[in-house]
């Protein structure tokens, strides 16, 4: 075959190529023309005596081996394949079939995805920052409390699986705790039933589920001096519920974590990335809800004639001075020293009485049993 | 069958025609490199056409008995794939997260059951991302394809999986054969029907020794890629040598050390470019701290809270995962491509001279499901 493609594009303009009809797999050896159209011509091809013919217009180039230059037709069978690997009828085909590299992804394809991944990426920031607090705020008063409650079992099936059956429940103690509680939400408009309790663990916290419940952690009540300082962290947190914060934040956390990794996709080692841009933004939306709870408290204690400023020295003897330590928009609290200074500010002489006594304090302070820390 | 001329060397009975990669390295490191590149720059979202481009390179490269495949599918189909895949997926995961509430109230982390449902929903999507892949694949003007139902091939994948829990992972081989089995008897490649030969027993002579040994390679770190490439190894040889598609018969005769130097050179990598990483930490915390010493006494605190500091290793970061995922493209994908197809010997291509096509291309659907659940399969 070489003599042929030796002397094959001298006039007529012809030369050698390997044809797929796309219909089976036999390789045909075949002989290709460049007159009209290109027409295709060899042994056994259907129909029988006509050549098959390709408008340029029409040629592709397709995937091909090394050193072959493979070509489909639109107007063929889709499968339909010629390779050629005679460079001169390479030659040839190429500058004849205008449109021959249309397939291919070149710069602007490219750019067109690099500017909708940015459109993308852009209207998903949007979405998170914007829509998705919009949607959260929206929709929490949408879902009934039923399921809030339902939400709040849930999750409590877990903080009793995570701490165990720890419930401390001294008699004069949970006496105590019920009256301080009441006390506090007697002076709200909270309208679902309140369930504290007491765990036994020595971490300094406290924290609210959704459908009321309220744990305080023993760590917390040791480091305590006064009633007004427990009392404050339990309207902190009785704020969180007449927000129905946790129930916001999940919508808030399902939906950017949702996007972000819609985001990222499958990037390698993207988790990082991830949560690194989650923890930005979630964070500084719970700060809002966290502001927005210490106000309520702030409030509450007001109201009630009480020192406001007695749990932000309560969480100050705790965490001490943070500004140095971590950076502010990664915190999900505010600074400790920018809290207190608020509840200082808000500060007055008690007017009102007492909320326990002394015998009460005492006895709330030791519903975990014997204090030793 | 009456035209071979063009197949000159081929006197009856025909001896296995070796496939052959010819792709060149340079090229394909190129092409991973550019895409990480892009890849960063779209967010991801370029991941669809780097797949394309890195398959259509290996296919494309690929040569048996003298025809090179080609790979017909595109990065669109992919990222179409994917969106209608989320569409599906979103409700379901809703839906999950509704169920897990009401299961978590009777029983704490009584929702962990829901997670097998995700496990059958990802072995869905395996098979059908390989009906996608396998669509896409032509040679000689011809089409692979594939048909059987991605969820009865779930099913079995999960009766299996579950006896494999039992047994500790003693009946894989097994599993791997049964369920390589239903695909490839659910494979075709124009009108000759694939099939799948190779016996769970085969492998479990090949390989019971690396099960029983796999504690201590999982303890004695330097051992453990041995094994796993030793184990790779015999399983490709395996896997290949099962396949048939009417007459036409592969073999392998992958060395069962052939790997070994690509994972020992991917660890290779991994730690230079992990130690890189961390000098390049310790001189910008160095320059950082240098830079704002003026302001004397500033505590180590300070220093994680610079956002230079930060800006810095957030580059440093991403310089580190893109070259790492071209290092993991060229040594796991393409070298691993390039020596298994070059250990392949087809028997019986004559089988192959004229088969009629047949067969359509599925939807991308399952590539989207195999990338919205993370799972990855072949």
């Amino acid at each position: 075959m070489d003599n042929v493609a030796d002397t094959a594009l001298a006039g007529s303009g012809s030369g050698p190529a390997i044809y797929f009809d796309g219909l089976s797999s036999r390789r045909r050896a075949v002989a290709v023309a460049f007159k009209e159209q290109l027409e295709i011509s060899g042994e056994g091809l259907s129909p029988v005596s006509s050549p098959v013919s390709w408008a340029y217009s029409d040629i592709r180039r397709v995937d091909g081996g090394p050193g072959i230059l493979r070509v489909a037709c639109l107007s063929a069978p889709s499968l339909a394949r010629l390779e050629i690997r005679d460079a001169a009828v390479v030659a040839e085909l190429t500058s004849r079939c205008a449109r021959l590299g249309e397939n291919r992804l070149d710069g602007r394809g490219i750019a067109k995805i690099v500017g909708w991944s940015l459109a993308a990426t852009i209207s998903i920031v949007v979405v998170v920052l914007f829509a998705i607090p919009l949607a959260a705020d929206r929709l929490t008063p949408l879902v009934p409390e039923a399921f809030e409650a339902r939400l709040g079992d849930a999750a409590e099936v877990q903080v009793k699986t995570l701490f165990g059956e720890r419930v401390c429940n001294g008699a004069a103690g949970q006496a105590a705790f019920s009256k301080l509680i009441d006390t506090l939400r007697k002076s709200t408009d909270l309208d679902i039933p309140v369930q504290p309790s007491v765990l036994a663990t020595p971490i300094p916290n406290a924290f609210a589920l959704p459908g009321g419940r309220v744990y305080l952690f023993n760590g917390l009540l040791a480091k305590a001096e006064n009633p007004d300082e427990i009392a404050g962290v339990l309207a902190h947190e009785l704020g969180h519920l007449k927000h129905r914060d946790s129930l916001r934040e999940l919508i808030y956390n399902g939906g950017t974590s949702f996007l972000i990794g819609l985001l990222f996709g499958d990037v390698t080692g993207s988790s990082a990335v991830i949560f690194a841009s989650r923890s930005l933004v979630t964070s500084s939306y719970s700060r809002d809800a966290e502001q927005n709870a210490d106000t309520f408290a702030i409030e509450l204690m007001q109201r009630l004639g009480r020192s406001p400023k007695a749990m932000g020295e309560l969480l100050f003897r705790i965490t001490g001075k943070e500004g140095n330590r971590s950076l502010s928009i990664l915190a999900s609290h505010p600074f400790t020293e920018d809290r207190l200074k608020r509840m200082s500010d808000a500060d007055r002489p008690a007017s009102g009485s007492p909320l326990l006594t002394d015998a009460e304090w005492s006895a709330l302070k030791s519903i975990c049993g014997p204090n030793k820390s | 069958m009456n035209q071979v001329s063009f197949v000159p060397h081929h006197p009856p009975p025909l001896p296995p025609v070796p496939a052959a990669f010819s792709g060149n390295r340079g090229e394909f490191f190129r092409l991973a490199a550019r895409g990480a590149a892009l890849e960063l720059v779209t967010v991801g979202f370029y991941r669809f056409w780097l797949v394309t481009d890195i398959r259509r390179h290996l296919w494309s490269h690929t040569i048996v008995d003298g025809d090179a495949a080609e790979y017909t599918g595109r990065g669109k189909e992919l990222l179409i794939g994917f969106l209608f895949a989320l569409a599906i997926l979103v409700p379901i995961y809703l839906a999950y997260f509704l169920i897990s509430v009401e299961a978590e109230r009777l029983k704490g982390f009584a929702s962990f059951p829901l997670i097998v449902g995700f496990y059958a929903f990802g072995q869905f999507a395996i098979y059908r991302a390989r009906r996608y892949r396998l669509t896409r694949t032509v040679w000689r003007g011809v089409r692979f394809w594939m048909d059987g139902s991605g969820w009865a091939y779930a099913w079995r994948a999960m009766l299996w999986g579950l006896l494999a829990l039992l047994t500790l992972g003693l009946v894989f081989p097994w599993r791997e054969a049964a369920l390589e089995r239903y695909k490839m008897q659910h494979s075709y490649y124009g009108e000759l029907q694939g099939n799948f030969e190779g016996r769970g027993w085969e492998l479990f002579k090949r390989c019971w020794w690396l099960w029983l040994l796999s504690p201590v390679a999982i303890m004695l770190f330097p051992l453990a890629p041995f094994f796993y490439a030793e184990f790779k190894a015999r399983e490709w040889r395996w896997w290949l040598s099962g396949i048939r598609f009417g007459g036409v018969r592969l073999e392998s005769t992958l060395p069962r050390t052939a790997l070994y130097g690509l994972y020992w050179k991917v660890i290779g990598w991994f730690m230079l470019l992990s130690t890189a990483m961390g000098a390049y930490v310790g001189s910008c915390a160095f320059l950082v701290s240098k830079m704002s010493g003026a302001d004397a006494g500033a505590a180590p605190d300070a220093l994680a809270k610079s956002i230079p500091l930060l800006v810095m290793l957030g580059i440093g970061y991403l310089a580190l995962i893109l070259s790492l995922n071209v290092v993991m493209r060229l040594y796991l994908q393409r070298d691993v491509w390039a020596k298994v197809s070059a250990s392949l010997q087809v028997h019986g291509i004559e089988a192959a001279a004229d088969v009629a096509a047949r067969g359509d291309p599925a939807s991308a659907l399952g590539e989207g499901f195999a990338d919205g659940l993370d799972v990855a399969g072949f």
